[in-house]
């Protein structure tokens, strides 16, 4: 009773992903007041048992600021990478029904947010938006839904010539009747799909626009105020403060590019029964 | 087979033992290059990016001036300060106000020659203090009406108000030539009557000066002065690879030993404190938020002033490189000792409970429904000013104030700390800063950067303003602070909390002698290299 298929393996794997992200998460969340707590008696301290990342110049733990930053991270890109992806969808549905003058106009739009480099993108938005948690959030979500708003175009695109829904066209259906009925659950694979693959990108960039500065303030516990804070401490070789948060970013974006490309195979029918 | 494997090993032996020796003949000819060029008139110094003047080298356009004062090298100015920041004599040979303190009647050496040979005149000092008061973004020339030469070496200043400190403003004003001043190409192009020429200027990377031989004073004994702009790590490791005599750093890098280098602090004013309004909070005519309802109680001010571990926050954030702060104006000529305090928890306690703040079971007091909470600001990216604002809100949760820190940026932080406290930097050579913080023009009702308004105080700055006489205007200044009955110390209104003054940091080649340093001023910079021209070589 041994059948470990590629759809189970797969699921589990998906599962595990979950859960780890989950959990850092929430312990996070669970961490963050310790992770803001400062103690100058213990400043410093090369990775011990009590402090297994060590901690900085101000004697924080490092793990828990780890752990808080990622959660933050995590969260930010959770409501970007959802904000992201709705403005995709609706943007993509638009150009593909609406006519020739709305696609002419949302594919405009497209062009021109990808003309601008994204991290400038991220950055002047951010400015704009008074920096901080919203001026981040709204630089990512206005910037990252450009690429999935064209697939979910081609995707309408081409829907819009299969069988059915020409016959829902024959048979006098609404157009949002059909939008709503026959086009978005058929949308809903690649939406999802896209919706995890934007996580790495939403944090990644996150992480850098406050690394450089124009994102959160450098109290808070987020990686990429840890690691532009680590950068000055590495030429006096304290190396625990950069390696470990820049090792558990690494894991972290790798996890949701994991997550995203498992969903994938499993909810492409073409590759759902290998 | 034997003989070839051993015949090998030994090839790659010697080979390995070549390759070593040949090493070890380039270090000891690099060694003796580098004591070659040791034994000389030349020293290369690290200094931050921001140190690199932006518009060059042009008086009128923060050149020595501005928010980091120190000597302009380049050109030379009436005045200096001494060691002791009082005033000498550079240009001027006397300096001179009229009783009512409206003209300042200064007369000028007739030595002095530019670097193109044109020789200087009042001519050239009236021009210089009009072209300045006419363009100058950085520095308040406001009490300056006009200035005017009488004949070649006198020179008048017709001020708009009295302004007793002029020689402190004299000090930082770098006198340029009328007939070779282009304000366009000036700031790249100097031509100065200073003690060095500036030879070559590679924006972004360095700046060459060489002394100048026609100098007027005494030779410079540091022939070439090679100033690199680089950040920290990049400075701690220029002289880790013995490529600078001195580099700048931090507290941050003084656990870490160069072979070769000496760790050198040298005392600032370059202070660190708070400012903590002192009014209830309101709204002002801008629409911005004014006020704070804990720090309106003078009782909470005074608790704070003397509830807090200055040295713990020396040895936390500083490592032990800095002094602590009582005033913006520590150990200068116009400082008040009244204003230190000792360090006194259980006085603090006491005059809280005093005051009617009662501790909460959380730990926190709180007076008529009001909570001990404060949010301490500073200025983001700043690690300095943050772990001073982290230290802070420990030891003030001790006193049961709770505290929360923010970083924000500069942008918003003026408005802000109309409200809230913030982190601020001072220390300039010149008593007008206690005026900029502590006076409230009679418009406005207020101090500029916090709430803050005391007549007795206004009233002792404005006469010592008005004073004709240099030295009487400081026992004025040290009374603004503290007159016995009233003022900005503890027994005061201590509208504003002083911290630490930062010690500035450097490596020091071992073997050059740096000459004695006036207590530097706020801004990590030039000040260094303010008598560069007295440094040498044991």
């Amino acid at each position: 009773m041994k059948v470990t298929n590629r759809r189970r393996s797969t699921l589990v794997l998906v599962l595990l992903a979950v859960a780890v992200l989950a959990a850092v998460t929430v312990a996070g969340m669970l961490l963050n007041s310790r992770a803001m707590e400062t103690d100058f008696a213990r400043k410093n301290l090369m990775p011990c048992l009590e402090f297994p990342f060590g901690t900085d110049w101000m004697g924080r733990d490092m793990l828990a600021r780890t752990l808080a930053g990622l959660s933050l991270s995590i969260r930010i890109g959770l409501l970007t990478a959802a904000v992201s992806a709705c403005i995709a969808l609706a943007m993509g549905v638009v150009s593909a029904t609406m006519g020739r003058w709305a696609d002419r106009a949302v594919c405009f739009v497209i062009d021109l947010v990808m003309g601008i480099p994204h991290i400038l993108l991220v950055m002047l938005i951010s400015i704009a938006c008074g920096k901080g948690f919203a001026g981040v959030v709204a630089g990512v979500a206005l910037s990252h839904w450009t690429s999935l708003a064209r697939v979910i175009r081609g995707e309408v695109m081409q829907l819009r010539q299969a069988p059915y829904i020409l016959a829902a066209q024959k048979l006098g259906v609404r157009p949002w009747q059909i939008v709503r009925r026959h086009m978005l659950v058929h949308l809903l694979p690649q939406f999802l799909t896209g919706l995890i693959l934007l996580f790495p990108h939403a944090i990644l960039h996150e992480a850098s626009v406050t690394f450089l500065g124009f994102g959160l303030s450098s109290e808070q516990p987020a990686i990429g105020v840890i690691l532009s804070e680590s950068m000055r401490y590495l030429t006096t070789g304290k190396w625990w403060l950069a390696l470990f948060p820049g090792i558990s970013l690494v894991i972290v974006v790798l996890l949701f590019a994991l997550l995203g490309e498992r969903l994938r195979l499993l909810l492409d029918p073409a590759s759902a029964q290998e | 087979m034997q003989t070839k494997r051993i015949f090998s090993l030994m090839l790659a032996a010697a080979m390995a033992a070549g390759l070593l020796a040949g090493c070890g003949g380039q270090d000891t000819s690099a060694q003796a290059t580098a004591e070659q060029t040791e034994a000389k008139d030349s020293v290369v110094i690290a200094m931050g990016p921001t140190s690199e003047p932006e518009a060059g080298f042009d008086p009128a356009y923060g050149w020595g001036a501005g928010e980091h004062v120190h000597e302009p090298l380049i050109q030379s100015t009436l005045t200096v300060t001494n060691t002791d920041l009082t005033i000498g004599y550079d240009l001027a040979t006397s300096c001179e106000a009229s009783e009512d303190g409206l003209t300042w009647t200064v007369t000028i050496r007739d030595d002095v020659k530019f670097t193109d040979g044109e020789p200087l005149t009042a001519e050239d000092v009236a021009f210089t203090y009009n072209t300045v008061k006419a363009s100058s973004s950085v520095n308040d020339f406001t009490m300056l009406d006009y200035a005017e030469a009488v004949d070649d070496t006198t020179v008048v200043f017709h001020m708009a108000h009295a302004f007793s400190i002029w020689p402190y403003t004299m000090a930082i004003v770098g006198i340029v030539p009328e007939h070779a001043y282009d304000s366009a190409t000036y700031g790249s192009n100097p031509i100065g009557s200073g003690r060095y020429i500036l030879k070559q200027w590679d924006r972004g990377q360095q700046v060459i000066l060489e002394a100048n031989p026609d100098y007027y004073g005494e030779q410079p004994k540091m022939k070439q002065v090679t100033i690199l702009f680089m950040e920290e790590d990049a400075a701690f490791l220029a002289a880790q690879a013995g490529q600078v005599d001195v580099a700048y750093t931090s507290a941050t890098y003084s656990d870490q030993t160069i072979g070769g280098y000496t760790l050198t602090a040298y005392d600032s004013v370059d202070n660190r404190g708070i400012n903590l309004p002192a009014a209830e909070p309101s709204v002002n005519a801008d629409g911005v938020a004014t006020g704070n309802a804990v720090t309106a109680d003078i009782a909470v001010r005074r608790a704070i002033n003397i509830g807090i571990d200055r040295q713990e926050m020396i040895d936390n954030v500083l490592n032990g490189y800095g002094t602590p702060a009582y005033s913006v104006c520590d150990q200068l000529p116009w400082y008040n000792p009244a204003s230190e305090v000792e360090y006194d928890p259980e006085a603090a306690t006491q005059i809280l409970d005093e005051a009617g703040w009662v501790m909460g079971s959380d730990g926190v007091r709180e007076k008529d429904g009001v909570r001990a909470e404060l949010n301490l600001l500073y200025s983001n990216g700043d690690s300095v000013r943050q772990a001073l604002a982290a230290d802070l809100a420990n030891q003030l949760g001790e006193l049961g104030i709770q505290c929360t820190i923010e970083g924000v940026g500069w942008d918003t932080a003026y408005d802000r700390a109309q409200s809230t406290p913030l982190v601020w930097g001072w220390g300039a050579h010149t008593p007008m800063e206690l005026y900029n913080i502590y006076y409230s023009p009679e418009d406005a009702g207020t101090a500029g950067y916090s709430p803050y308004s005391n007549d007795t105080v206004d009233q002792y700055m404005d006469e010592a303003l008005a004073c004709s006489d240099l030295e009487q205007s400081y026992e004025l200044w040290q009374k603004a602070q503290w007159d016995g009955t009233t003022g900005v110390t503890q027994d005061g209104d201590i509208p504003w909390v002083w911290l630490v003054n930062v010690s500035h940091l450097y490596w020091v080649r071992d073997g050059l002698q740096v000459a004695e340093q006036k207590i530097h001023p706020h801004g990590h910079g030039w000040s260094i290299v303010n008598n560069v021209d007295q440094w040498s070589w044991a």
